[in-house]
């Protein structure tokens, strides 16, 4: 099982290398290398944030069922929790939309 | 981004697209207020009555997060929540730019926010004891490394609601363009119309499934973005804006 994991990464990984070494090397070997770290990065980011902000919310919902008149406090600081959890992710979208769109970083 | 984003209709030479919906939205804004308040009256009707309405939510806020203290803050905060939902509301519309989803526009608001609230700080309890709070109730050995951890957690606050109103806006976008694109003339409305058997069947069901769920959940989930964003932008505002003054009281209190 681990085997195979570590040789489809190492697939994945040959992959972009094997493409480049036929397309010429042009623009170096850096671009598709940071089109996979984009998206490896963004999933782990994604699914972390999904994981932070289940649990924030699962302890929202259950202090709105215990005390019903605090709901809408306990919304606000919900909704502003929520945001400071996201922003984590998005620190990791901006990171992978740099990776992605942003021309002329020359890594090596 | 370029490659996959149709550029704005209405372009001004030599000007850069946020800019020029930047001037828009300032121009919706004032015509709006100018509009309502021309003739003003005690009892609100139509378009007045809508702005009251508008700002009375914000009114609401501050009293609930900052107390009465906030009330003359109102101009600033309701100034950049009109602003930030109206540009959010604005990059909706097909054929326009929104001016929130450049990071220089979002810099600009979270920037104002920065200094606006150290300004009040300091200038509620004076620069010197301002300073002071940033080391924090810590023994005095310890103040140096957290007067650094604080002033690098103050810098981070712009950075953060800058990148969190930018990637917001940005990653929907690019999620639509994304969806427009497989759903276009080039994917699956393209491969429909082409005349194939496989493609009537197959692209067909999938353009209509595309456009279903693009007009009946992404664009709601859009626009629920960009009051939530604009709503969080706010609040954070409210937030430190109302830190910089109970640390004043607090202050007081002490001495």
């Amino acid at each position: 099982m681990r085997r195979s994991l570590i040789l489809v990464g190492v697939a994945v990984l040959a992959v972009p290398s094997a493409a480049l070494a036929a397309d010429g090397g042009t623009g170096g070997w850096i671009a598709p290398f940071a089109v996979i770290a984009a998206g490896i990065g963004m999933a782990i980011a994604a699914g972390l944030c999904g994981l932070g902000q289940g649990r924030a919310v699962a302890s929202a919902v259950d202090a709105m069922a215990r005390q019903p008149g605090a709901a809408a406090r306990i919304q606000t600081a919900m909704i502003i929790g929520l945001a400071l959890i996201e922003s984590l992710a998005i620190y990791t979208l901006v990171i992978a939309l740099i990776l992605l769109f942003v021309k002329g970083i020359n890594f090596a | 981004m370029e490659a996959i984003e149709h550029p704005p209709i209405f372009r001004l030479p030599g000007i850069p697209d946020h800019v020029t919906y930047t001037w828009l939205v300032m121009v919706i804004l004032a015509a709006l207020t100018f509009a309502a308040s021309r003739n003003l009256q005690l009892v609100p009707r139509g378009l007045q009555n809508f702005l009251e309405v508008v700002l009375e939510q914000f009114q609401q806020m501050i009293d609930d997060v900052m107390g009465p203290e906030g009330r003359r803050y109102l101009p600033l905060i309701a100034t950049l929540g009109l602003f930030i939902l109206t540009g959010n509301l604005m990059s909706l519309v097909p054929g326009l730019a929104g001016p929130t989803s450049n990071l220089n526009t979002n810099g600009a608001c979270a920037l104002i926010v920065f200094l606006a609230y150290h300004w009040i700080g300091a200038r509620k309890q004076g620069v010197l004891a301002y300073l002071k709070h940033f080391a924090g109730p810590v023994p005095l050995p310890l103040k140096p490394l957290m007067f650094v951890i604080e002033v690098i957690s103050h810098l981070a606050r712009p950075l953060s609601l800058t990148l969190r109103l930018f990637g917001n806006m940005v990653g929907g976008h690019i999620l639509l363009a994304v969806i427009f694109l497989l759903m276009g003339l080039d994917g699956l409305i393209g491969w429909a119309l082409s005349g194939s058997v496989a493609g009537a069947v197959v692209g067909g069901i999938g353009g209509i499934v595309t456009i279903v769920f693009t007009v009946g959940f992404l664009y709601p989930l859009k626009i629920l973005v960009a009051f939530l964003q604009a709503f969080i932008f706010v609040m954070l505002t409210m937030l430190y804006i109302s830190g910089a003054i109970e640390e004043a009281e607090h202050h007081s209190e002490h001495h």
